[in-house]
């Protein structure tokens, strides 16, 4: 195993970014940083979704948010539809596209599986992701959301 | 004209829908939306529709293979596929098994009108 290296976690910070704009035409603030590097802890919200990687690489890549933030983001793609289910399905999708458009850097060799959701209590991610992790903090409007890039290259 | 929706996601099934159902275009019919590809020939086998939406990576059967499936069942059928796999591979496989376009997610609403629109006119 080994890890995986600057440009690859660009392509997901750009992912992230590109993803938040194209959907509320709006720039979000990120901060990034490795899990070992200090100063950013992978904060968990009230929902989480994870997509888990095979092929070339394993790991999981995870999207946490607040329930209002997702009720927002669904309040600006005029989904009437604002229910528990249609909250996990969004931060589902969320993960899905996050990691699909980082595979225009990957390429095949990157396989992600279906989103898994759930509603998350305080400090699960912390639990579950390895120290070689990286921390993506998204602030968009008031809120702040987490993405989690756990990841390695399968030698 | 008969639309079929395939997609995990409830959310994009019911964007794409009304999305496309507000260009009030009165030939659309919106006749079926599938989460996975196994639901997704079920529904083409009762509805033979003429367009499909087309997501990659679902469970039971992936978008792809979906594709390879309805291609042989009814060649004349327009498929178009909306995927967040962003690498060109992902896409040559899909137009090579037979779907006419490609979208990439995320997309605006005006993405969707103008990639159904040159589907359906080309």
């Amino acid at each position: 195993m080994s890890t995986i290296n600057e440009s690859d976690i660009q392509s997901f910070v750009e992912a992230v970014s590109a993803f938040f704009f194209q959907i509320t035409e709006e720039k979000v603030e990120i901060r990034s940083a490795y899990l070992t590097e200090g100063g950013i802890a992978p904060s968990t919200f009230d929902l989480t979704s994870y997509i888990t990687l095979s092929g070339e690489f394993s790991g999981r890549v995870y999207f946490s948010a607040p329930r209002v933030m997702v009720a927002h983001l669904l309040l600006v793609m005029q989904e009437p539809d604002r229910g528990d289910d249609r909250l996990l399905d969004a931060v589902g999708e969320i993960a899905n596209t996050i990691s699909g458009n980082a595979r225009k850097h990957f390429g095949e060799a990157m396989q992600i599986s279906v989103p898994v959701t759930q509603a998350t209590e305080h400090d699960w991610l912390q639990t579950v992701v390895s120290p070689h992790s990286y921390v993506i903090i998204v602030k968009w409007k008031q809120y702040r959301a987490s993405v989690v890039v756990d990841i390695q290259c399968v030698d | 004209m008969k639309l079929l929706i395939v997609d995990d996601s409830a959310i994009i099934r019911s964007r794409i829908a009304r999305v496309l159902s507000d260009l009030r275009l009165n030939s659309i019919e919106v006749v079926g939306m599938a989460r996975n590809g196994m639901e997704a020939i079920a529904l083409f086998l009762q509805n033979t529709p003429d367009i499909v939406t087309m997501d990659i990576t679902m469970p039971e059967m992936d978008g792809v293979d979906c594709t390879e499936k309805m291609i042989s069942l009814s060649p004349e059928c327009n498929i178009l596929v909306i995927s967040a796999l962003s690498d060109k591979a992902t896409a040559l496989k899909a137009l090579k098994k037979g779907a006419r376009g490609f979208l990439y997610k995320p997309f605006t609403d005006e993405e969707l009108i103008a990639a159904f629109l040159e589907l359906t006119n080309p």
